[in-house]
């Protein structure tokens, strides 16, 4: 009893001389996130309740900004909508490509590494670059693709010139930058245990069985990861927007990132983009909040329940 | 595991107190510094010899040190620098400093700067930015700078508000018609007007652009077998910029807005129907490429790109971009704008402002008095990117001569009469950010509110219709 207790106040100062170690080791990330994201987040708050334009000295307003943003704003329910409808097209496509792509890479083809630099070329283009050249794809009178469309005799698609069609076209071109998300799922499908394939093999299952009840449940970790990655990537969307629609045709692409951008940056309303960004904010919070609520029952860890 | 807990939670919360602590302090420091910190202001850039002043300039009578704001590149900014060179030499009393702030991020550091107190003593201002600045207090008044002179900038190129001016367009712009005359040659079609008084009607012009309306068989619209899916070439181009469509609505004798600026008459029948007849030169005439206003390259798309034989855009693409494709074998035409009631184009310019912070309005006004006097914007001028203000340059031949005389323009008597004599007729109306507030918010949400009526999904009375509440709204800052 006695020199349990001993041994276990041993532990304890142990420890704690550790745990200095690992606050001393921990203030400068403390810092850096204390002054680089919660100081700004907290001062994003501060200036959205304020009718601040950059010139005038600003006036604290209260909840004003929100309730205008709720009841009088002729963009912000058209923005909201075109950005998660943009967000989940975009999302489920590059997964499912880039999970397919991943799948046919990790195969014994020839020339694999050159096909593995083709798909993920996209992602390290300079995005200006990749918008000019998808705009004169997209392009509604002389474009590429129409020019096609009328060589085999059928009529013009506007493309990204028509609000039904612009979040779905500017939606593709997200899918085909997602390389980044292929080299994430290749690493992990190299690490998909081949015997458990081999198993699987011997009892006579097919591909589709052992993609299904191997290799989707081992990646699940990794689906998860990119999951989060690209969703929160896609709902922060505004390059497309701003490098090809200006947001339109009518509020069709006016993603709330590009009207955050739009009300702070070009028509200098500071308080109101602020307030916008706020909304913004607690909308990404609930999807990955959802996500990660979600995650724990159709993500299978190998080492067992260990959360 | 308590003590744990507690060391970290101390941790957190020292952190958090200084922070805020911190925090507290720079925006106390910031507010109180503000009028005293704004003083050496102008000359931020030299701060070095700017201290150095007080010190060896007793003997010597001290020179006002003055900053200006352009946009442009460095290379444009030596260029004015240079002229500011000469101002500087020819008195000495002011010293003239050129600041070049890249056109993508100039009204940003703009209005950062005036955040902080620290803007220069006089400067550019992006035309739609004027009344907006000027009513939040951050303009002089410049009434006075051309009392008693001879020559006075065109009275369409004053920024006027409430019975006050404002501000003074640092050059001249109008809307035109431009034309490929190759096109027009081969299609055996008369060339547009450049003479005022010989402008075509709205019917002209559309029926003139059905004669160049061609596709791929060779059929015109309204043609039996006329495929409007495989058009090779377009007729017209009308561009459908906000701030370019007013135009159609006053010359359809409607308006965005009151002569004055107080209301909103967009909602008006003249005003909803010069709308839709733009936007049916696409959906029904078939003369028209689809444009739903996501770019503003229109005379690239248009007449440089050779797909459209005639399109409307501002006076400055002479020189930014129809110059070179002039050299490169473009032959192209500058006529007056066609007219459904009235005739109509628009003016318009961005502003030399005298800035409210400054500490020497009277310094800044001389010297953008002197600035403004077109010898000194020559190589904007003479490459057709900018128009002079002043009214001499359009009244004295010898002048005209001098400025339009040169290879960078369509032939003297075209340009002559659809530009220079266009621009001081009665057909030029200020555009509305010379004499309205919020013209950003509303043209964005007009912008926004026009997107399916360009592709025919609705129409521009319906559309207006369901939005006019929020473009009054918008027109009276409350969006």
């Amino acid at each position: 009893m006695e020199t349990i207790s001993k041994s276990s106040r041993r532990r304890a100062r142990i420890y704690s001389a550790e745990a200095r170690v690992a606050y001393i080791c921990l203030i400068p990330a403390f810092l850096g996130l204390i002054f680089l994201t919660y100081v700004p987040l907290l001062s994003v708050l501060g200036i959205s309740l304020t009718s601040w334009t950059g010139l005038a000295k600003p006036e604290f307003i209260g909840f004003d900004n929100y309730v205008k943003l709720f009841t009088t704003d002729p963009y912000i329910k058209d923005s909201i909508i075109a950005t998660i409808y943009f967000a989940l097209l975009s999302v489920a496509g590059s997964m499912i490509y880039s999970l397919f792509i991943a799948m046919l890479l990790n195969r014994k083809i020839p020339a694999r590494g050159f096909f593995r630099a083709v798909f993920y070329v996209p992602y390290v283009l300079p995005a200006a670059a990749i918008y000019v050249g998808w705009s004169w794809l997209y392009e509604a009178n002389f474009g590429f693709f129409n020019y096609l469309l009328s060589e085999i005799g059928l009529s013009k698609v506007l493309f990204i010139a028509d609000s039904s069609y612009v979040v779905p076209s500017l939606s593709l071109i997200s899918v085909w930058l997602a390389g980044n998300l292929i080299v994430i799922f290749l690493a992990g499908l190299q690490n998909v245990p081949s015997v458990y394939h081999e198993a699987a093999e011997m009892d006579g299952a097919n591909g589709w069985q052992r993609f299904l009840h191997i290799t989707l449940p081992c990646m699940s970790p990794i689906i998860f990861y990119n999951l989060l990655m690209s969703l929160i990537a896609n709902l922060q969307v505004v390059t497309p927007a701003l490098a090809l629609t200006n947001g339109g045709p009518g509020n069709s692409s006016r993603f709330m990132t590009y009207l955050m951008y739009d009300q702070a940056f070009v028509n200098y309303k500071l308080g109101y983009a602020c307030a916008t960004t706020f909304i913004i904010f607690a909308i990404l919070a609930a999807f990955t909040a959802v996500l990660f609520k979600t995650s724990n029952r159709w993500i299978f860890n190998e080492g067992g329940d260990d959360k | 595991m308590k003590a744990r807990k507690s060391i970290g939670v101390g941790l957190l919360s020292v952190l958090l107190v200084s922070s805020v602590v911190g925090c507290g302090n720079n925006e106390k420091n910031s507010a109180s510094s503000t009028p005293s910190s704004s003083a050496p202001s102008s000359s931020a850039s030299s701060g070095g010899e700017a201290s150095k002043t007080p010190e060896k300039t007793d003997t010597k009578k001290e020179k006002v040190k003055i900053t200006y704001s352009m946009w442009g590149s460095a290379e444009e900014g030596n260029v004015t620098q240079a002229v500011a060179d000469k101002f500087n030499a020819s008195q000495d009393r002011i010293e003239v400093e050129v600041v070049a702030i890249p056109w993508e991020s100039y009204m940003t550091k703009l209005n950062t700067q005036a955040t902080g107190g620290q803007l220069p003593d006089t400067g550019m201002l992006k035309e739609d930015g004027v009344i907006q600045w000027s009513s939040e207090g951050m303009l002089n008044d410049v009434s006075a700078m051309y009392e008693g002179s001879d020559s006075k900038p065109l009275d369409s190129l004053a920024y006027k508000y409430q019975g006050k001016t404002l501000a003074y367009a640092a050059a001249n712009e109008v809307l035109l018609l431009y034309y490929n005359k190759d096109m027009f040659d081969k299609a055996g079609v008369a060339y547009p007007p450049s003479a005022l008084d010989k402008a075509w009607t709205w019917d002209e012009f559309v029926a003139t652009a059905k004669k160049l309306t061609v596709d791929k068989k060779g059929k015109h619209p309204g043609e039996d077998g006329f495929d409007k899916d495989s058009i090779v070439q377009y007729g017209a181009s009308v561009e459908n910029l906000p701030w370019q469509l007013e135009t159609w609505a006053l010359s359809n004798g409607g308006g965005f807005y009151s002569a004055d600026g107080t209301e909103v008459r967009i909602g008006e029948d003249a005003s909803v129907e010069a709308i839709q007849k733009v936007a049916d030169l696409y959906l029904k005439d078939h003369v028209a490429p689809l444009s739903v206003g996501q770019t503003d390259d229109g005379i690239q798309r248009t007449i440089i790109a050779g797909t459209v034989a005639m399109a409307t855009n501002g006076a400055w693409n002479v020189g930014t971009s129809l110059n070179t494709a002039k050299e490169e074998g473009l032959n192209y035409g500058v006529a007056v704008l066609p007219y459904m009631k009235d005739k109509v184009t628009l003016n318009t310019g961005g502003a030399n402002v005298v800035f409210s912070q400054t500490k020497h309005p009277a310094e800044s006004m001389e010297w953008l008095k002197w600035y403004n006097s077109e010898e000194n914007n020559w190589g904007l001028i003479s490459s057709g990117i900018w128009m002079p203000t002043l009214e001499k340059w359009y009244t004295d031949e010898t002048l005209t001569h001098k400025w339009v005389d040169n290879p960078n323009f369509p032939p003297y008597e075209e340009y002559k009469s659809a530009v220079v004599d266009y621009a001081r007729s009665s057909a030029a109306r200020p555009a509305a950010w010379f004499y309205t507030n919020h013209t950003t918010d509303f043209n964005t949400l007009l912008g926004s509110v026009l997107g399916d009526v360009w592709t025919g999904k609705t129409t521009a009375k319906d559309a207006i219709a369901k939005n006019l509440e929020a473009l009054k709204a918008a027109h009276a800052g409350n969006n």
